[in-house]
């Protein structure tokens, strides 16, 4: 029997996870640009960028106006020509200004077009609350999973922000890539050799026999935090992290929720009209489960207020409580 | 292309259009009568590997551009032998490889894509241009704000075409825009800028041609208004607004017949050629609606693809 | 005395840093005052300076490993002599400021 060495790793901050993606990949194609606002010297927002600049120059990332319209319809335009575009916008807020090229011309053009046209074009943008207020908070992948031509992605760590880059500028597009200001703090084993991640599978993060947690992007980490309190209690949690919202890895959670014959779904998003509620149809679609529940942000803007901000948005408190109400557990 | 070639170019839109008009099945169409210089003219200025971008109101340019008259007729039934399989129709009709990149039916969302395809010829090194058209609709657009200064900023190879037939569906230019010269929008931004006279397929030929050079040379962006008249309503769907007496004001300006008397003063244009030509284009056009109702729609089945 | 150096904190949203690089080896005297180690977070560089005299004696975490925030990072002393435990945990720990850039 063979035996197995284990894989060589490093370890990474997030956003060096995510440069050095984009950095092997802008190395293997010179297609592959980088637009956005803050993207050269200055290496990015969160430093995600760092080192691009300085190795491909100033014709292969740019800087832009804060034009988040342009900024996409751009990207989109040099992909549909024959680019390879990674537009960075720095706030999925501001993505809204970019929605019409992105859904209407992006997604669609493959269609409109008779296959003459596609748009290989990546969006990245970066979702979540940290105390930035009403219009700086916003996680609304929701409303772009179900965009027909569109593929939306959502990676929890750095190995899969890395593994998830890489594929997402490899693949005929458009991408949006979702990431989150509150992943950028954490550092994690990424492998030294190359390697993709590919788009459409989740992945266990924890195996587990009484309920199965659905989530994805920071949320997981609220997942993970919340399984070791109710594992104290004898309740045992299993998390599919779903890495991409479009397409959906339904095979993975209903093969999960077979087993332990419980669903929540976990988002930082609003509950109404999110993640959850397309998993959970879905999912009841596919098998008989009764014992179904969604945790997300309540039905409110995200204020810059601490208390306020927290009151909205899930925390392992609300999930174990929510754990113990669906398995009804005094 | 010669002066005969641009009136057989202008009467082929004309004829076509109307005929296609004629039809029980037109659906939701945006025809371009006596607005077929700007159409014709641009298109002469174009080479090949030039890739021109439009709005909703395509079917001139796509005539213009060389597309085949019966694949164009196709596409705008739905029928599956179209460039886009039928999937598009007039408002996205689109065949790059004939160098027209693709009509977009939103107003002014074509204006940012063309940004980016000029992005990726500039990139590519290719020495050619691009070209966006646009209405007047499309000038109170924020998109086309934007995208002046990005193609000033960054040298675009890309000539923005203002075709300003000086309404918006049911509204005129005064009401909807500040500026009296639309070209005064490209100021700002240091971008080289003209209006001109889109009645004249020549004079439209030759700006064109001047602003193509500019980007094929490296010189960066240019944006040229041409002054038109629509002939007809907004589009197959909507009522006419204006009154009979300035319909017949605004149809002494056809730029066919300004054509054909220009032609017929330099004594290239017997009664006996232009009647030839009519019957060339009738023809054409005859033969287009053949082919196009001989073509099968696509198959059910077709609606899942390409989305991915 | 024996001491430890730990990574300095709290440091707003960083729970574990890295070492990027040492200023000095081991034997090294450092005065107050003088920069001892440069440590990056997820989006700064933290200089670590003595505030008070000590000598180098052990590097517990090398350029390029990963350290979290009050854990141990390198062991000092007083005088060139002291034995040096072989533990960092019960040990004081050395006196620093610490900016982040």
């Amino acid at each position: 029997m063979l035996c197995n060495a284990p894989e060589a790793v490093t370890k990474l901050f997030f956003r060096e996870a995510i440069a050095r993606g984009i950095r092997e990949e802008m190395r293997r194609d010179d297609k592959v640009i980088l637009l956005g606002q803050d993207v050269e010297s200055f290496g990015g927002s969160y430093k995600e960028f760092v080192g691009l600049y300085e190795e491909f120059g100033s014709a292969r990332v740019r800087n832009t106006p804060v034009a988040e319209a342009a900024m996409v319809g751009l990207g989109v335009g040099a992909a549909a020509a024959g680019m390879r575009p990674l537009v960075s916008i720095t706030y999925m807020d501001f993505l809204l200004l970019g929605l019409d090229p992105l859904v209407n011309y992006a997604a669609k053009v493959r269609y409109k077009t008779g296959g003459q046209i596609s748009a290989p074009v990546v969006v990245k943008v970066t979702a979540g609350a940290k105390g930035q207020g009403v219009a700086h908070s916003q996680c609304v992948e929701a409303w772009l999973m179900g965009v027909p031509g569109l593929k939306v992605v959502a990676p929890s760590t750095p190995a899969d922000a890395y593994g998830l880059i890489k594929s997402a500028l490899r693949d005929d597009g458009p991408v949006v890539f979702v990431d989150h200001k509150r992943l950028f703090p954490a550092a994690g084993e990424v492998l030294t050799d190359e390697q993709s991640v590919p788009i459409g599978k989740a992945i266990i993060r924890r195996r587990g026999t009484d309920v199965t947690i659905v989530t994805h992007s920071y949320m997981a980490s609220v997942a993970a935090k919340s399984a070791e309190r109710l594992a104290a209690d004898g309740v045992s949690c299993e998390i599919v992290d779903l890495r991409s919202l479009a397409p959906l890895d339904v095979a993975t959670v209903c093969e999960s929720v077979a087993r332990t014959g419980a669903l929540l779904t976990l988002e930082e998003g609003q509950t109404i009209c999110g993640v959850g509620a397309e998993v959970t149809a879905r999912v009841r679609e596919e098998m008989d489960v009764s014992r179904v529940a969604r945790v997300g942000a309540l039905a409110a803007p995200v204020s810059f207020n601490p208390v306020l901000e927290r009151a909205c948005l899930p925390d392992p408190e609300r999930v174990v409580q929510s754990v113990r109400r669906l398995l009804a557990l005094r | 292309m010669d002066s005969i070639g641009l009136l057989r170019s202008m009467l082929l839109i004309r004829t076509f259009e109307n005929v296609f008009a004629r039809r029980r099945d037109h659906g939701f169409q945006l025809l371009s009568s006596g607005e077929e210089a700007v159409a014709v003219g641009l298109c002469a200025a174009l080479t090949a590997e030039d890739q021109l971008l439009t709005s909703g109101r395509s079917i001139g340019f796509a005539l213009a551009r060389g597309l085949d008259p019966g694949l164009v007729m196709a596409e705008l039934l739905g029928k599956s032998a179209g460039p886009c399989r039928g999937k598009g129709g007039r408002g996205h009709l689109a065949q790059p490889s004939a160098g027209f990149f693709g009509a977009h039916a939103v107003v002014g969302g074509n204006l940012t894509i063309a940004a980016g395809v000029a992005l990726a010829t500039q990139l590519q090194g290719r020495a050619t241009t691009v070209v966006c058209v646009f209405g007047d609709g499309a000038c109170g657009s924020g998109a086309l704000h934007e995208t002046l200064n990005f193609a000033a900023l960054w040298r675009l190879p890309l000539v923005l075409v203002c075709n300003n037939n000086q309404y918006s569906v049911s509204t005129p230019r005064s009401q909807a825009l500040a500026p009296q010269l639309l070209s005064d929008l490209a100021k700002p931004f240091g971008i080289p800028s003209a209006t001109i006279d889109g009645t004249d397929v020549v004079v439209v030929r030759d700006a064109v041609k001047d602003f193509g050079d500019r980007a094929r040379s490296g010189q960066g962006p240019s944006f040229l208004e041409c002054v038109s008249y629509r002939f007809a309503s907004h589009s197959t769907a909507t009522r006419e607004t204006r009154g009979v007496e300035e319909i017949s004001a605004l149809k002494q300006h056809c730029p066919i017949l300004r054509h054909i008397a220009r032609l017929q003063a330099e004594g290239i244009l017997t009664a006996d050629v232009l009647a030839c030509l009519e019957s060339e284009v009738e023809d054409a056009v005859a033969r287009a609606g053949s082919f196009a109702d001989a073509a099968p729609y696509p198959e059910r089945s077709e609606v899942l693809s390409d989305v991915m | 005395m024996i001491y430890k150096l730990v990574v300095p904190g709290p440091v707003e949203d960083v729970e574990e840093v890295r070492v990027l690089e040492w200023h000095g080896s081991v034997g090294r005297v450092f005065s107050a005052g003088e920069l001892v180690v440069e440590l990056e977070t997820h989006k700064a560089i933290i200089e670590v300076r003595t505030a008070q005299p000590g000598i180098l004696r052990g590097i517990l975490c090398a350029a390029g490993d990963w350290q979290r925030i009050g854990e141990p990072l390198a062991v000092l002393s007083d005088n060139p002599n002291e034995p040096v435990p072989t533990v960092a945990g019960e040990l004081v720990s050395w006196l620093v400021e610490f900016e982040i850039t």
